[in-house]
């Protein structure tokens, strides 16, 4: 009966689509949200929610840091506190130079104001709510950039405690700097906020209302920021740093990015917190403050823009409501069987005992949170998985643009690289022409996989120099090295394990796109065309590929086969535009079938024209697409030549086959 | 005092310290050099070893610094007090390894660490909830023996640190140089994967490797008692920042150059407390972090794990 009528009001729901469905829930969720203090007026109530609103905020901005970029962030309530102070000094009575004529445009602005408490005239700071919202934020970007600046070399778990010492001394420097801050007793007399000549005082209801639209800004701004260029930069960063670096991402600038707009949203928070307030200490801000936000970033999922709210939600009423509720409730119920240790409970100082385990649990057995970031995309279905492959050479070729002729040649000279005492690459010259297909083969530890990680950026070269259409490369970093046209596959397939096909091609897109974070939030006419025809382009590199990968692009990588990723990780290169392609053994791992497929398929493309410098131990490969070999043995070119030369070359048998098979070989040739 | 006598007591109380976040470094550097992992639930398993200490020591009828035991007795305590803290701290690093962590080794990402901060949160709030939040009056039995060297002071406690220290550290450098155990764990630490397939058992060094490190820290809250004659729930975070920066100026995930570190942190404490003010010691240390990460993050002796990826 119930379940019948359940359906009957559900279908028209139903029948929208899921957009449709999303919109009208959240305008259903922010109608409710506006009316609420209109329907349920009790001040304490409507505090403790707008307590609760404070804290989401705070939350998705430390999910910009630990969530987006990875930046394990411990010491966020630092900028927290950097906005909170801005405020208080700049509208308490606590720093009051003595008057002079300077200030008067300031006060003239309505920013200072001139003040007499017997004695010499001072001034008296009265910076505007709403001027100092948007300014707090700049001034916790500043202060966001500066303390992630020595941290962005490290890796992610010294992050951790150099950001935990950050939160840490802020409020130290903020105890021991009496002058500025009035010390440990904090600031008072901080100004409420004041609206068309109104000011907020300490009803509830108009915090309540800021600190919504301070949400929903929040909310928005992440949103934007994650599907775009800034967000997929981030999650590559997260994922895997090196390689993002190599598909032209700067992790340095990102980085600080999303510590400064981590700390703007923080700093904003701030200002409001202690403008509902009106005081600050320096307690308000210590480790607990940022590993509550933490837990909420956590519990709701990391790097999920609503899951961090709901985290947030959730914290804040079982700090507020649920606990000083099941007190009650054990209470009585001590009272009832008369147990002395139940009266005497109180929940509400279990609360961080709380936080440890949340912690704890979910990282057994939910990592990924309440409301995981990535969904997993549905299964393919019986059609899409038992579909003819369609395989051989490339498909829809036609939609790609051809290289021209000329481009790409690449010259190695005299290149030498050492770890230590050993010897990596000792003096190496290879000539890639423009056009050309060039193979290096050599034994395992040759110092092939080396030379590409020195032509890339990612090893520095003792000496020597690598030019590029009349560039030299050897000292640019990775970014700008695929910047100028070079890109390359990992032997290892390094992929953005969390991201789907799409977005991981989409990354190789980035050294090509220009949108920064304020495009990208505004959705600007050039941002929008941008992105369209990045999105166009790359689902026609993935085509390619056949049915291969088109139907999985919705897909996190992780999940697929061994062959499918070597082609993403292809395709993710190709999608920066590269004029040479450096592919590091793209057929390790495959089946002759797929061996084939591949050779063909890199085979079109050299037939289009792009220059490719290819590492392969399958000879068949090497021999159908080289027009040149190079030989490596410990770190030496041994031989260079035509592909039916090398298979005849005597000091290549010797380094592959060792002397006597190589004295058989000789011999069975000469006798034949 | 002279400023001579001043220098030498600031060395003397800066070694005392050195010797406790050296011993405090080592759990750090021990867990980092084999799981790759800042160990934060660290920093609040010495807090336990402290309080541990302390009931073990009241367990024996001692109370505040009344009760002065000499010969066999103070011996005996004093062992007792080490070996209780010691044991529970190795147990409950053990338990946070077997239970906890070893789940998710392999998992790439922040995990693991985010779990020893939720054990850290757990161990401070169960110890919070249980015995409160006010400093504690730590039972100390040493009778006051006193040295003066020109206007500076020695202490017994102090020499006994120095002497206990020492001797674990000189333990723990046997273990890891020369026993079978010690040699699994420096090959587990260079290479877990080829250690593994030369027939080292990865699960047990990484036990060890937390026993031995959360054993050391409990008997570092011993002596942090037996040096301040007090414990409190809120002790773990400071030392244990400065323990941790110890490990990284020596270069973490090696042995020796966490006990340097913590001695250099140690003298650096005192003298800087003298001379510029107690209250800004954290400040000190920490910026001492940050530029020992700056200009040399391998730190004074270098990291003897390589940096896996």
């Amino acid at each position: 009966m119930v379940s019948a009528a359940l359906a009957y009001v559900s279908r028209p729901l139903l029948s929208l689509t899921l957009e449709r469905r999303r919109a009208l829930g959240l305008f259903a969720l922010s109608l409710a949200l506006l009316l609420f203090p209109l329907v349920y007026d009790d001040d304490a109530t409507i505090d403790s929610v707008a307590n609760a609103l404070s804290y989401a905020t705070l939350a998705l901005g430390l999910n910009v840091v630990v969530g987006f970029a990875g930046l394990l962030d411990l010491g966020y309530a630092a900028f927290f506190a950097i906005g909170a102070y801005y405020y208080g000094i700049f509208t308490s009575f606590q720093v009051m130079p003595a008057w002079s004529e300077a200030w008067a445009p300031l006060a003239f602005l309505g920013l200072v104001e001139k003040m007499n408490q017997g004695g010499p005239d001072l001034v008296h700071f009265t910076l505007s709510f709403w001027l100092a919202l948007p300014t707090a934020a700049i001034v916790s970007a500043a202060f966001g950039v500066c303390f992630g600046a020595p941290t962005l070399r490290l890796r992610g778990d010294y992050l951790a405690i150099v950001t935990l010492g950050f939160g840490e001394i802020v409020p130290i420097v903020a105890r021991n700097m009496d002058g500025v801050t009035n010390g440990a007793a904090g600031l008072n007399g901080i100004q409420a906020p004041r609206l068309f000549g109104h000011s907020f005082g300490v009803d509830s209801t108009p915090y309540y209302y800021v600190g919504l639209g301070l949400v929903a800004l929040l909310i928005f701004l992440s949103s934007r920021l994650r599907d775009s260029r800034v967000g997929r930069a981030w999650m590559a960063i997260r994922e895997d740093e090196t390689a993002a670096n190599a598909m032209g991402v700067n992790p340095v600038r990102f980085k600080l990015l999303a510590f400064a707009i981590g700390a703007a949203f923080a700093g904003m928070t701030g200002v409001f917190f202690v403008a509902k307030l009106q005081t600050a200490t320096p307690e308000m801000f210590n480790f607990n403050v940022s590993s509550m936000l933490l837990v909420m970033v956590v519990l709701g999922g990391m790097g999920s823009v609503w899951g961090v709210v709901v985290g947030a939600v959730l914290l804040q009423l079982m700090q507020t409501w649920f606990l000083p509720q099941v007190t009650g409730w054990l209470h009585d119920l001590g009272e009832l069987v008369g147990s002395q240790f139940l009266v005497g409970i109180d929940l509400v100082q279990w609360t961080q005992l709380f936080f440890g385990i949340i912690l704890i649990g979910m990282m057994l057995y939910r990592r990924n949170g309440l409301i995981p970031a990535t969904r997993k995309a549905p299964p393919l279905n019986f059609a899409a998985q038992h579909a003819e492959v369609t395989r051989g050479g490339f498909l829809h070729l036609d939609r790609i643009p051809r290289w021209e002729p000329g481009e790409g040649a690449l010259d190695i000279r005299g290149v030498s690289v050492r770890f230590g005492g050993l010897v990596a690459l000792d003096s190496i010259d290879i000539n890639v022409p423009a056009g050309g297909v060039v193979a290096v083969i050599g034994p395992n530890g040759s110092g092939k996989s080396t030379l590409f990680n020195v032509i890339t950026g990612l090893v520095p070269a003792h000496s020597g120099s690598i030019v590029f259409r009349g560039h030299e490369l050897l000292g640019l970093a990775p970014h700008e090295v695929l910047t100028r046209g070079v890109a390359r596959t990992f032997q290892n397939i390094r992929l953005f394990p969390n991201l789907t096909v799409l977005e991981n091609v989409m990354v190789g897109r980035h050294a090509r796109l220009r949108s920064g974070a304020v495009a990208s939030v505004l959705h600007t006419p050039g941002n929008r065309t941008e992105e369209r025809a990045a999105e166009t382009s790359v689902l026609d590199l993935i085509a390619m590929f056949g049915n291969r990968l088109t139907p999985r692009i919705g897909q996190v990588v992780s999940g697929l086969s061994y062959a499918n990723r070597r082609r993403v990780e292809i395709a993710r290169a190709l999608a920066s535009r590269p004029q040479i392609l450096l592919l590091d053994e793209p057929t390790a791992g495959m089946n002759p079938a797929e061996t084939l497929e591949l050779a063909e398929q890199i085979k079109s493309l050299h037939g289009m024209g792009l220059t490719i410098l290819i590492i392969e131990h399958k000879l068949d490969v090497v021999t159908t697409l080289a027009d040149t070999v190079v030989v490596l043995d410990h770190g030496v070119k041994i031989a260079e030549g035509r592909p039916e030369e090398i298979r005849r070359n005597e000091q290549v048998l010797t380094a592959y086959l060792g002397r006597a098979a190589r004295a058989a070989i000789m011999e069975a040739d000469r006798v034949a | 005092m002279t400023s001579t006598d001043l220098l030498l007591q600031q060395v003397i109380n800066g070694l005392s310290l050195g010797a406790m976040y050296s011993l405090l470094a080592l759990g750090f550097t021990l867990v980092y050099g084999i799981a790759e992992l800042i160990n934060f639930a660290h920093f609040n398993v010495f807090m336990v070893g402290a309080m541990v200490a302390m009931l073990t020591l009241q367990g024996f009828g001692l109370v505040g610094q009344e009760t002065i035991l000499t010969g066999l007795p103070l011996v005996g305590t004093l062992l007792a007090g080490f070996a209780v803290a010691m044991l529970v701290c190795g147990g409950i690093g053990v338990g946070i390894e077997r239970v906890l962590l070893r789940p998710l080794r392999g998992v790439k990402g922040p995990a693991a660490m985010i779990t020893t901060i939720g054990v850290s949160y757990v161990l401070f709030n169960v110890v919070l909830l249980t015995l409160g939040s006010d400093a504690k009056n730590f039972p100390n039995p040493l009778p006051p023996i006193v040295w003066h060297i020109g206007g500076a002071v020695l202490r017994l406690r102090e020499v006994l640190i120095w002497v206990i220290a020492l001797a674990l550290m000189a333990g723990l450098t046997y273990f890891v140089q020369y026993t079978r155990l010690g040699k699994a764990m420096r090959a587990t630490a260079q290479d877990p994967e080829a250690a593994r397939m030369m027939g080292v058992e990865v699960d047990r060094v990484v036990m060890t490797a937390f026993f031995l490190g959360s054993a050391l820290a409990g008997a570092c809250g011993m002596i942090f008692g037996l040096y301040y004659n007090l414990a409190k729930v809120d002790i773990g975070f400071a030392a244990g920042l400065r323990a941790f920066t110890a490990a990284v100026l020596g270069g973490i995930g090696n042995v020796p150059g966490a006990m340097l570190g913590g001695v250099v942190i140690g003298l650096i404490e005192a003298v800087s407390g003298q001379t510029i003010g107690t209250a800004w010691t954290d400040v000190i240390i920490f910026g001492l972090l940050v530029l020992v990460l700056i200009v040399r993050p391998a730190g004074l002796m270098g990291r003897l794990a390589p940096n896996k990826s």
